[in-house]
């Protein structure tokens, strides 16, 4: 279908509709393409797009990233991907960390991480992100990468905003990557519409249009654009591996806190590499709680939906890419960061 | 825009983003005089022959890479063509090179004499000779294998500078952007791929149109997005690019999506961008595309509204419009 027939259809579905529709996106790339693609502004009034808990870095606690900068400063090397070198904590970044001289690396992938360990014995490597990153830690850390896990389990953050409350969220646009790993079925118990969708403009579009054909039809299915990608059963050998190295516990998120069985900890089999344990006596010393969203910042209330970007007192002001305030306007993936760079 | 004063140097200063050009401007309030030399912000200075008798530019690059060899090129071959364009897109002829390399103790002698014989093919196909040069040996783990510098002079009648955008003139590409960056990260993501870095001299592509161009730049390092973006801001124009007309190979879009970059962001090393008027663009664009067949017509230049204005903007299909930002420098890939 052309983009301009689907934009048709979604007009008029969203006339049939007839009231406002809030559809949320949960996943960093969704937030770039539908940025990029200027989507919002073909859509019509009264559907509104949403950005979500999507972003790996901006969700990342604060207390995890002053444990991974306090590591740096006492001498550990560390490795983590590039976003999170940005992000300010109490005892600055870890780029700021580097310049004191800290050994701080930035990787693309946990093989990098794992060539940088020849010369660098005690790396630990700050692992992030959901279902779609947690595979690849697995492995190196089964083939002996030290590894800080603030892996998450993607769902149980959907559940928690649809229990919570704070605002009415008609359908989901599934993550992709995310589902490709961990499949359709576990999306059956949320209460809300759901499509599974792709990442170029013509998969968001069709996603939107699929939701929008639900919600007419008050119907609050999963269904699946992204077919060519993610399967019904997902990836069961990337999700053995997961469970191999990994437990579930509690997870701490910024803008949510704890949301219980949303936490991936290395399991006991593999303590030997949990930086965790090897680092406690380090770790126990900091004092979390001055671990608190810098001054001012509303990244929090982003994250859930709350508020868009601008009605940050902070967005474009004080805020900016070039010096961050916090991480949504640090990750090219975070909502701030996209807001920012669209055109007025 | 608050700007926090440094107090070490960060990563993001060799980036070629904002925080480079603070470091720049830092280092020319200590260093100021310029003497009879001219510089406008453009890679190479210009010294005005007396007697009309044209001009001569000057210009130095260094050269960190990693990985130094990759498909379609290595260290030596970028540190040639990146200073030979570099007076190119300046209108220069390039007369002459000088050569410094550092090298770290125990580097292989075979990969030295691959990296120089590089640097001489690069030479006698552009007939720029290489007059001079240096090198100097460190203690291993004092640098990376190796760097390079590599300063020219060149001679120019007329020169073409990155500030002489016109409001209606269109832009050029080339040829397809990207393939530099494409290639490096494909050897170090190990993926199989048919693309080749772009590097190469554009000496006598731009000798034969440089009489058309009113503004022109390689967009190396940052890309489209940094130097377009840079040519916008110095000729206080609006350029409006189309999704349609993108200078994008498929094969490097593909991955661009796969690990979620930015590609306007990545650098080619055998490209320019230029700004040609309406009457002028079919006559330098039919010349290019006998150099390169994917030469076309990208964008066009308005006049900027107000000052917010000026920069490059990016149409989509959907009748999107987004501003292109001059990147940090590093590459981010997507992780969710």
């Amino acid at each position: 279908m052309e983009k301009s027939e689907m934009l048709e259809k979604i007009n008029k579905l969203a006339g049939e509709i007839g009231r406002d529709v809030n559809l949320m996106e949960v996943c960093g790339t969704h937030t770039q393409v539908i940025s990029r693609s200027g989507i919002c502004k073909v859509l019509p009034k009264n559907v509104h797009l949403i950005t979500g808990p999507g972003c790996p870095v901006c969700v990342t606690a604060q207390g995890d990233i002053d444990a991974i900068i306090s590591l740096a400063l006492a001498g550990v090397p560390v490795a983590t991907y590039g976003d999170l070198l940005r992000v300010p904590g109490q005892f600055g970044s870890l780029d700021q960390a580097r310049e004191k001289g800290a050994k701080v690396f930035d990787v693309y992938s946990t093989e990098d991480a794992l060539k940088l360990k020849e010369e660098n014995p005690d790396l630990v490597f700050f692992g992030l992100g959901f279902e779609t990153t947690t595979p690849m830690t697995a492995w190196a850390i089964k083939k002996g990468l030290t590894v800080y896990s603030t892996h998450k389990r993607f769902l149980p953050a959907m559940e928690a905003l649809l229990a919570a409350g704070e605002v009415r969220i008609d359908g989901f646009i599934d993550p992709g990557h995310v589902s490709a790993i961990i499949g359709e079925r576990p999306y059956d118990d949320l209460d809300a519409a759901q499509v599974i969708t792709g990442f170029t403009e013509d998969d968001v579009l069709q996603g939107i249009l699929m939701l929008l054909d639900q919600i007419k039809e008050n119907r609050k299915d999963v269904e699946n654009q992204y077919k060519r990608v993610v399967k019904k059963e997902g990836n069961k050998n990337a999700r053995k591996i997961i469970n191999e190295v990994f437990e579930i516990g509690d997870g701490d998120w910024r803008g949510f806190g704890i949301i219980a069985n949303s936490g991936l900890e290395i399991r006991e089999k593999y303590e030997k590499f949990d930086a965790k344990k090897k680092y406690k006596s380090i770790l126990d010393k900091i004092d979390f709680s001055k671990s608190v969203d810098p001054n001012g910042c509303r990244c929090g209330d982003v994250i859930r939906g709350m508020i868009n970007p601008k009605q940050c007192p902070m967005f474009a002001r004080v805020c900016t890419p070039e010096n961050p305030v916090g991480p949504c306007m640090v990750s090219v993936e975070g909502a701030c960061h996209n807001f920012f760079r669209e055109a007025e | 825009m608050t700007m926090e004063q440094y107090s070490s140097i960060s990563l993001d200063m060799g980036g070629g983003g904002q925080k480079s050009s603070e470091l720049i401007s830092d280092i020319r309030k200590i260093i100021k005089d310029v003497g009879k030399w001219k510089n406008t912000g453009d890679d190479g200075a210009i010294f005005k022959i007396p007697r009309n008798a044209g001009n001569l530019i000057f210009t130095t690059d260094a050269f960190i890479i990693d990985p130094i060899f990759f498909p379609g090129g290595d260290i030596g071959k970028i540190a040639m063509c990146g200073t030979i364009n570099d007076l190119s897109v300046m209108g220069a002829r390039p007369i002459g090179i000088s050569l410094s390399i550092v090298i770290e103790e125990g580097f292989p002698r075979d990969d030295l004499m691959k990296i120089l014989r590089s640097i001489n093919k690069v030479s006698q196909e552009s007939g720029v000779p290489v007059v001079t040069g240096d090198t100097k040996v460190t203690e291993k783990g004092k640098i990376d294998k190796i760097e390079i510098t590599t300063s020219g002079v060149g001679l120019a009648q007329n020169v073409i500078q990155n500030n002489g955008v016109e409001p209606g003139d269109l832009i050029i590409a080339s040829g397809d952007l990207g393939e530099h960056t494409i290639a490096l990260l494909a050897k170090r993501f190990n993926y199989q791929t048919k693309i080749k870095s772009d590097s190469k001299a554009l000496d006598k592509e731009i000798e034969k149109v440089g009489g058309y161009l009113n503004a022109c730049k390689d967009p190396t390092r940052g890309g489209l997005a940094a130097n377009l973006s840079e040519m916008a801001e110095k000729s206080k124009v609006k350029i409006v690019l189309n999704e349609r007309d993108l200078p994008y190979k498929k094969e490097v879009k593909a991955v661009t999506e796969l690990l979620g970059l930015d590609v306007f962001s990545l650098a080619s090393e055998g490209r320019f961008l230029a700004s040609v008027s309406p009457k002028n663009a079919q006559k330098a664009l039919k010349i290019l595309k006998t150099f390169n067949r994917e030469a076309k017509i990208i964008g066009k230049a308005q006049k900027a509204k107000n000052k917010q204005e000026i920069g490059v903007y990016f149409e989509t299909e959907l009748g999107g419009s987004r501003k292109i930002e001059s990147p940090r420098g590093k590459l981010i890939p997507r992780i969710c």
